[in-house]
């Protein structure tokens, strides 16, 4: 690993996908990192860091499975195998990527055979358990969902107290006239850096639900690479970013519509508090040849106080005539407005910003499915 | 119950109100009419707690200095202020914000919460009474409302909170006949000799149906003139001219 780390080539600010990026003290941090072992961790500990969701679990802990903590009853029709044989295609590797493929991790690839419409969510728990030093994880997932598949998968990232490192990569491939739910939560400890990359590749007629949100962690970035290479393709990409304290979330989504007819819609809120920064890049591609394809995108960022910062920044490459897209960002304050109005009637001042805070990121909240899994996040977001 | 004694109002280099005086006995009723700009809503903002004013003077409540106190204390203490524009907040369910501003009052009054069951029911009665359809707890805080459905969430608020003293900013403004009426019985309804009004209009109408004690004439940013309910009749029949020109600048 030590040799790897100083062959790899990281990425640069100067490059446009990690301009909001403090990409060298991110790679500082991996530098002093060390690989850790797996020290047994109870399913209540599992349970207070990433939640209950009473659906199948599979657990990791530093990149390793732990099959006490984990629920392997998996339904008819999904396979899961740990072999770290399928990994991420090599073409736009960067340095923290090359590093996740080469890493000795225990995988999660899942397979959902076709036409299988999986009843239950599939919880995926990635846990990093930090020693005394920075300790590195390489969390990597793939899942295959067949043609005409169904499946809801839950993605959380999470840790014990402690510096750690999370270098997340995920894979998803919908097959054709598959649908993927899939909610990544990202709520680790307030020391770990956070660099997840997600790739999720659409056959025809495909439609996924891909949500992010993040809570935790010191910096993290997550970037969500969406390819619409089937027509007809549809993708709601929705995030949150919740940055506090000092903390920084970074979120890079790209979505590429290579064949026609494909629909995307990105819809990111912040709520940037403290002294923190969270950025949102939204970059969409329609490629030459293709027609009727639809791309919307929405960021919205609520700022709480004078020393929070959120960036927004859309990236539009569009080489198709026959097309439709949309983009809007905002950045403001809480209304002072009705914060009195709740004031006024009796609601304590804090009570009254949660609830317009709440208010402001609802819709995305509300969209998700899974009861269990917004009441766990309801908990996370409470404890903050 | 209130005691407004040299209340001075100004924002920036602006003076709005300039030392008013006050005096709003329990259980009494007074109305302040008077032209636009004379002050009116700073003086309802300014008794709320809204900031963004400067402000001198001293104000009593229930024998509390109100202006030291946060909005949120003010209406734990009862004072309710039924706004000239509700504000609209989108995501926030009207049901969960009637019953978290209740509870909260309750919390700072040392009463026990309403579970949320038992307050679907008092809302509900409230509404039948105010003739609201009961649709309006599951949409958001005013949020597309019409102006007469602002103004009928306002009495139903009133209604919820119990408060001490109500001050109604234009409440009647831009009603028709059906909802100047539900306001009207609103007001009706909640007057009792231990509860106080203070109702700013410009119109006399809504005071055909609620009687005040008391009706004085705000101008230049303090009271010129007060009567009793025969000063609105005055008011409305000669318009605030002459009382204006016989008033010292």
């Amino acid at each position: 690993m030590t040799s790897l780390i100083d062959i790899v080539s990281f990425p640069s600010r100067r490059e446009e996908a990690w301009k909001y990026t403090p990409v060298d003290e991110i790679v500082a941090s991996l530098r002093d990192a060390v690989a850790g072992a797996a020290p047994p961790v109870s399913p209540s500990t599992v349970d207070e860091l990433a939640g209950d969701l009473g659906c199948p679990r599979l657990v990791f802990v530093n990149g390793v499975f732990v099959p006490d903590a984990s629920d392997c009853v998996l339904p008819d029709g999904v396979i899961l195998d740990l072999t770290p044989g399928k990994r991420q295609r090599r073409e736009d590797v960067d340095g923290f990527r090359a590093l996740n493929n080469a890493a000795p991790t225990d995988t999660a690839n899942l397979v959902v055979r076709a036409d299988v419409a999986v009843p239950e969510a599939i919880h995926l728990v990635h846990l990093s358990a930090p020693s005394d030093l920075r300790t590195v994880s390489h969390p990597r997932t793939v899942v295959d969902v067949g043609e005409g598949a169904r499946v809801a998968l839950v993605e959380t990232y999470g840790g014990l107290p402690g510096p750690a490192f999370t270098n997340a990569s995920t894979t998803i491939r919908a097959g054709r006239e598959a649908a993927v739910d899939h909610v990544r939560i990202q709520s680790e400890g307030d020391e770990t850096v956070h660099v997840g990359h997600t790739l999720v590749e659409q056959g025809a007629a495909s439609t996924t639900r891909l949500t992010s949100v993040m809570i935790g962690a010191d910096i993290a970035r997550h970037a969500l690479d969406v390819r619409l290479a089937g027509p007809d393709a549809g993708a709601d990409l929705d995030g949150l970013y919740l940055p506090a304290r000092r903390q920084r979330h970074d979120n890079v989504v790209t979505v590429d519509h290579t064949a026609s007819g494909g629909r995307s819609a990105q819809r990111y809120l912040g709520v940037v508090d403290d002294h923190g920064r969270g950025s949102f890049s939204g970059h969409v591609i329609v490629r030459a040849g293709t027609v009727g394809n639809d791309a919307t995108q929405v960021n919205r960022n609520l700022v709480l106080t004078k020393t929070a910062e959120a960036d927004t920044r859309p990236w539009l490459e569009i080489f198709a005539d026959d097309v439709r897209c949309t983009h809007g960002a905002t950045v403001g304050r809480l209304d002072d407005d009705a914060l009195f109005y709740l004031r006024s009637r009796g609601i304590p001042v804090a009570v009254g910003r949660a609830m317009l805070i709440d208010a402001f990121i609802r819709e995305i909240v509300d969209d998700i499915t899974d009861a269990a899994l917004r009441s766990h996040l309801a908990n996370v977001m409470a404890a903050r | 119950m209130l005691c407004i004694d040299g209340l001075t109002v100004s924002v920036g280099a602006k003076a709005i109100l300039n030392g008013l005086d006050l005096e709003v006995a329990t259980g009494e009723v007074h109305v302040i009419m008077g032209p636009n700009g004379a002050g009116k809503t700073t003086l309802a903002n300014v008794l709320a707690g809204h900031d963004g004013y400067d402000v001198d003077g001293r104000v009593t409540f229930d024998g509390l200095d109100l202006l030291t106190l946060t909005p949120e204390a003010r209406a734990a203490a009862g004072l309710f202020l039924a706004f000239q524009h509700p504000v609209e907040i989108p995501g926030v369910g009207n049901m969960y914000f009637l019953r978290t501003a209740v509870n909260a009052v309750r919390e700072q009054q040392g009463l026990p919460e309403v579970a949320a069951r038992e307050f679907l029911t008092l809302a509900r009665d409230q509404m039948a009474v105010l003739g609201m359809d009961p649709a309006f707890l599951t949409r958001f805080v005013n949020d597309g409302f019409s102006g007469g459905e602002k103004k009928r969430n306002e009495i139903l608020q009133m209604s919820l909170l119990e408060p001490r003293l109500a001050v109604l900013d234009e409440t009647d403004s831009g009603l028709d006949i059906d909802a100047l009426r539900a306001v009207a019985d609103g007001i009706e309804r909640l007057r009792s000799p231990e509860r106080s009004f203070v109702i700013i209009t410009h119109h006399r109408r809504l005071l055909e149906d609620v009687r005040p004690d008391r009706v004085h004439v705000l101008n230049g940013g303090r009271i010129v003139r007060s009567g009793d309910h025969r000063l609105a009749v005055e008011l409305e029949a000669s318009g605030y001219g002459p009382t204006l020109a016989a008033a010292p600048a």
